[in-house]
């Protein structure tokens, strides 16, 4: 019973520093520090510092900088501004019209930036003015690109994989490679939602675009065809073994900046505020893991993974139970956490769990980031809907209430993900190892 | 009054070459793997890259956690904060004066491990074979950094009511 009391002092804790509004890395830390002195004698500072330079100047860790510093890059050129008139005439002709640049245009750039909250801002900030002029019925222009702009933690490159990787020490490669198809597969699944409502609702479709030639097309696109190149050498040196993923995190960066040099957009003060916005990106991720490190270890002697992962297996739950009892559990915690804070202060308590129910964690970092998306559009904690607010200052239930049909989709997503679990594991099963 | 704003100044300086080191180090985090790449491809070894890669790691990080902090970048749970409305400024105090005594207690053990690599000579397990009380001296500097400026914020709610820490972004916004 002592042992029981131990935990709920050490969880009330958790509740308290994470709440109350201390920094989450800080509080993981002091949560981890009150566990050490509950459960173990050990000195708590030492082992705390052991951990975490271990963690913090990690190999792995290092492709994470770079992937932030490729999107920061790509950010700041004038990849927005080309993105919609180069998408624009290939879309015109599918039903619902230039509403599936939303999601094209989210995909592509998904595969240059780690983060969804930047796929937003640059596909929004172009796509948002054009479709209004055209006449698109706003619900539909915001919902979709809330919905699609969530792909950005799914399709590779992935902070929030970068850090499930780092955590259960998994390949990152492998995570990319599996994050693939099901990104593309939900991708398709909104822009058959885009297709139906514009057969349902015939009448709040716009007029279609004026016809163009296809010498006309590629002309528009020239811009995009450097970053489409950028994106298959990235995952293409990846897929073939070619190259670690830190390796394609740097060919990204050089690419990326000689992308913006030939677009006449890499100025110094480009390059630096890149270069700044990455290093602060970075920091912040490192701050959380370095204290999830030390959380992980803590919570190795509290008992507590140990405890549920054997109480779940006495539960006998079928693993697709337990993996729907996850999404539930996730999608409220994502209602007060960010993703990536979510996906570091479960994994010690999860992983074991899962292990245990012999779920492949390939397939459950798929699985995650689908769930982890669906909270960043949901409130009263989903930041793609604060940069929705700031970007078409509408009030935050209008713009939740516009993404709920695209929360759906996800939710058929996992469904999808749970009966036909090799969309994520058949690809990273049939990659090549990097050779040294 | 004079003597202030010195210190003022003196520690926005500090925290801004914080960040450029921490700049620095990223940027020699992608030198270092462009050279290892190319070495493999003509055929020779760079040793011990991945353990350099990984003391600019933790340098990208460590130095700029106090500037990542001013500019508002680590993020945290405001639902309670703005909850409090009016009375938020004991919620503030309440959040550094914990993060104070958590980063000093951080800095301490971060100092005290390099004192202990440098008695005992550690030296790094892989190739690079270097004494680790060299990277480890910018997890020193770093979380020294890191708890002035939470102690530095700490004080300025209290002597001007408000925290130094800009707009609290999940993203710098671009120009948008």
């Amino acid at each position: 019973m002592e042992e029981f009391q131990l935990t709920a002092i050490f969880l009330f804790v958790l509740f308290v520093l994470l709440g109350s509004g201390v920094w989450v890395g800080l509080a993981l830390l002091g949560v981890a520090f009150v566990g050490m002195e509950l459960f173990t004698t050990r000195p708590a500072g030492d082992a705390m510092i052991t951990t975490i330079w271990s963690t913090s100047s990690s190999w792995t860790l290092t492709a994470l900088p770079l992937f932030i510093w490729m999107g920061e890059i790509l950010y700041r050129t004038r990849l927005s501004e080309d993105m919609f008139r180069g998408l624009a005439p290939w879309m015109a002709k599918l039903p619902g019209g230039l509403l599936h640049s939303n999601i094209v245009g989210c995909t592509l750039f998904a595969a240059v930036s780690g983060s969804s909250a930047a796929t937003l801002t640059t596909v929004g900030k172009m796509s948002i003015p054009e479709l209004r002029k055209r006449g698109y019925p706003e619900n539909m222009v915001i919902g979709t690109l809330a919905g699609a702009a969530t792909l950005g933690l799914m399709i590779p490159p992935s902070l929030t994989l970068i850090v499930y990787g780092v955590s259960i020490n998994e390949s990152i490669t492998k995570l990319f490679m599996a994050g693939i198809i099901p990104g593309l597969v939900l991708a398709s699944m909104f822009m058959l939602y885009i297709a139906a409502w514009s057969f349902i609702k015939k009448d709040e479709v716009p007029p279609p675009e004026p016809k163009m030639t296809f010498v006309e097309k590629i002309k528009e696109s020239r811009f995009l065809i450097p970053v489409i190149l950028l994106v298959m050498l990235v995952i293409g040196s990846m897929y073939f073994g070619l190259a670690t993923a830190t390796e394609a995190a740097a060919f990204g960066v050089v690419g990326a900046l000689a992308l913006a040099a030939g677009q006449g957009s890499l100025s110094l003060d480009t390059f630096i505020k890149s270069l700044m916005g990455a290093t602060r990106t970075s920091a912040m991720i490192a701050f959380i893991l370095a204290g999830a490190a030390f959380l992980s270890l803590s919570m190795g002697f509290t008992g507590l993974p140990r405890t549920l992962a054997a109480w779940i297996d006495s539960l006998q739950l079928t693993p697709t139970v337990l993996i729907l009892a996850l999404m539930v559990f996730y999608i409220v915690l994502g209602c007060f956490l960010d993703g990536i804070s979510s996906v570091v202060l479960t994994m010690a308590i999860v992983e074991p769990m899962i292990r245990q129910a012999g779920i492949d964690v390939i397939w459950f970092g798929i699985f995650i980031v689908v769930v982890v998306e669906m909270a960043q559009i949901t409130p009263p904690i989903g930041f793609n809907l604060f940069v929705l607010q700031g970007l078409t200052n509408h009030e935050m239930n209008y713009i939740a209430k516009a993404a709920i049909p695209m929360f759906l989709i996800m939710v058929v997503m996992v469904f999808v993900l749970i009966a036909f679990p090799g969309l994520a594991t058949w690809l990273p099963e049939n990659i090549r190892q990097v050779r040294h | 009054m004079v003597a202030k704003n010195m210190l003022r100044r003196a520690l926005d300086r500090m925290y801004a070459i914080g960040g450029a080191l921490g700049a620095l180090s990223l940027i020699a985090i992608l030198v270092i793997i462009v050279m290892q790449m190319v070495a493999r491809w003509i055929g020779t070894t760079f040793p011990g890259a991945t353990n350099y890669a990984g003391y600019c790691m933790a340098a990208a990080s460590f130095f700029s956690f106090a500037y990542a902090l001013n500019n508002g970048a680590h993020i945290r749970v405001t639902l309670f904060l703005t909850k409090m409305g009016k009375y938020r400024v004991i919620g503030e105090l309440w959040c550094f004066g914990i993060a104070s005594v958590l980063s000093v207690w951080f800095a301490f053990y971060a100092i005290k491990a390099i004192r202990i690599s440098y008695k005992f000579n550690d030296i790094s397990q892989g190739q690079d074979a270097l004494p680790l009380w060299i990277p480890q001296i910018v997890m020193g500097i770093g979380t020294v950094m890191l708890a002035i400026a939470f102690i530095d914020n700490f004080f300025r709610i209290i002597l001007h009511g408000t925290h130094g820490i800009k707009a609290e972004l999940l993203e710098d916004g671009g120009e948008a």
